[in-house]
């Protein structure tokens, strides 16, 4: 009798269970959806809150038309540049505080006086100096990054095994040697921690300089959408740019699986 | 008495100075190089006019009119999430079915750059104090489920066990057990949330205007009196401190039997 059980449970094929195991949970956002269709036109205003419907042939629009392309790449490379500004700058100065006292010195109370500074109420400021566009947006998701980076990479270097720093000076290794084979390679995969840690930051960073001060950008089409009352691209681009910064996390999670296979 | 006077001898002078030497060092720098003219005024103005407006906004008690509309809608907003958070946290964590409902829609709208739905909250609420103080709360709403549901998911089992075999009953269960064993997570879940809800306003503010110390700061650029924004910076930085040290005491007080 069991054993009629279990074969009828094998029956079904294992990638089928998992389907209808991801649909069902998938349920509750079905239900929300089909809820604002409905209540778009009816209960609120469909001008207010275009139904998702409208929503997503806007987005079909503004892929098929192209118009959506260059603010995306835009917007991706501040991204891009900011955050890879902010691993270069971040990872030095990170293992530099915590292999080297003069750094630490000099930098510490630095950061201190800074970190509880939002770097998005830094925007003005950098209006002031770099003007409109896109090296304040760099700027702003440059500094924005930094912090988490820093904080990772100097606490990994902080925690570096002593037998491994004891082993490989004891075997004649000097110190920038030192540097690149043991402290750099021991303190990566927390690196690539702050570096998580930093992907969502630099799109509130981003979207908040584009939506204060810019002229292209996904934030930017927002904010002008919405102020001609445009309204469904305006929703169109929110969600394009939170698909962005979702698959942007995602994907980075699992290059990181890929990459770091020996942790 | 004694052991502070003679632990400051000159080592810890030293010290003290090794690690202000910097900091000392980049103001005296600032005020410098802006005297001699080498860096615009516009751009950077010297630090004594900076601090000079500073104590003027202040006196005039601008500043502390704008710190308290920017506080109190970070507040407000900080404090609706709270609620509703660690309600919908604690939910999910202990109820199969709430968790089946939220888990997708926390899966979905933690990683939305909240930000961006600032223009749709000016469309459906208009600029004003109670359009963001809902934003503010929205925003600030998904890290502290997410940390209180993950915290109350952590509560040891035989904890809720023992309470449940001397006849504990549910609501007792929730104030005496999980929500002590759970508060570490959801103080931690404020701790990320309190510096969001600032971000939020800040960004609405020099958006949307309507004053606060956001809205001071961009008025600055706009005005072309760049020492009122770097006064802003500087009034933003302090309230940025203050509440990071005051969380940092509440915690302790809060988690002291930890």
């Amino acid at each position: 009798m069991s054993n009629v059980s279990v074969r009828s449970v094998d029956a079904v094929p294992a990638p089928l269970l998992r389907a209808g195991k991801f649909l069902f949970d998938w349920i509750p956002l079905v239900i929300l959806t089909v809820l604002w269709e409905y209540a778009s036109g009816t209960a609120v205003p469909a001008e207010i809150l275009p139904p998702p419907t409208r929503v997503v042939g806007e987005i079909q629009e503004l892929i098929v038309s192209g118009e959506v392309y260059s603010h995306l790449f835009t917007s991706l490379f501040r991204i891009g540049v900011g955050l890879g500004l902010s691993i270069a700058v971040g990872v030095l100065l990170g293992i530099g505080m915590a292999r080297l006292d003069p750094v630490e010195d000099f930098f510490e109370v630095l950061l201190a006086l800074t970190y509880p500074i939002p770097k998005t109420a830094l925007v003005p400021l950098a209006i002031l100096w770099l003007g409109v566009g896109t090296e304040t947006a760099v700027l702003i998701v440059f500094l924005a990054c930094l912090l988490p980076i820093v904080l990772n990479a100097y606490n990994a270097a902080e925690n570096v095994d002593k037998n491994l720093v004891w082993a490989a000076k004891m075997m004649g290794t000097d110190g920038r040697q030192l540097f690149r084979k043991v402290v750099i390679p021991a303190t990566i995969p927390e690196i690539l921690t702050g570096v998580r840690q930093a992907i969502p930051i630099a799109f509130i960073a981003l979207v908040s300089a584009e939506l204060i001060a810019s002229d292209e950008g996904i934030g930017y089409l927002i904010l002008t959408a919405g102020q001609v009352g445009n309204y469904p691209t305006m929703f169109a681009n929110i969600v394009i740019i939170s698909a962005v910064a979702f698959f942007a996390v995602r994907g980075y999670e699992l290059l990181r699986e890929r990459v770091l296979v020996w942790t | 008495m004694d052991v502070s006077v003679r632990e400051l001898d000159a080592s810890s002078v030293v010290s003290v100075l090794k690690s202000l030497y910097s900091l000392i060092l980049v103001l005296v720098l600032w005020e410098v190089v802006t005297q001699l003219g080498y860096i615009h005024y516009y751009f950077l103005p010297p630090l004594s006019d900076v601090l000079a407006r500073f104590v003027e906004l202040t006196q005039s008690g601008e500043m502390l009119d704008n710190a308290y509309l920017t506080l109190k809608r970070a507040f407000l907003g900080l404090a609706i999430a709270s609620v509703l958070g660690v309600i919908v946290g604690i939910l999910s964590a202990r109820n199969r079915v709430a968790n089946w409902f939220f888990d997708p829609i926390i899966k979905i709208g933690y990683p939305v750059p909240i930000i961006a739905l600032i223009p749709v909250f000016m469309l459906w609420f208009g600029i004003g104090d109670t359009s963001k103080i809902i934003m503010v709360a929205v925003g600030t709403f998904w890290p502290i489920a997410v940390n209180a549901r993950d915290a109350a998911r952590q509560v040891e089992q035989n904890l809720v066990w023992a309470a449940r075999m001397m006849g504990t009953s549910d609501w007792k269960l929730l104030w005496r057990v999980i929500m002590p064993a759970a508060a570490p997570g959801i103080v931690t879940g404020l701790q990320i949330a309190l510096p969001l809800s600032l971000i939020i306003t800040f960004v609405f503010e020099m958006v949307a205007g309507g004053g606060g110390l956001g809205a001071l700061e961009i008025q600055g650029v706009r005005s072309f009196q760049s020492t009122q924004t770097y006064a802003a910076i500087i009034a933003i930085m302090l309230v940025g401190l203050a509440l990071d040290r005051s969380l940092r005491v509440v915690r302790g007080y809060l988690l002291r039997w930890t």
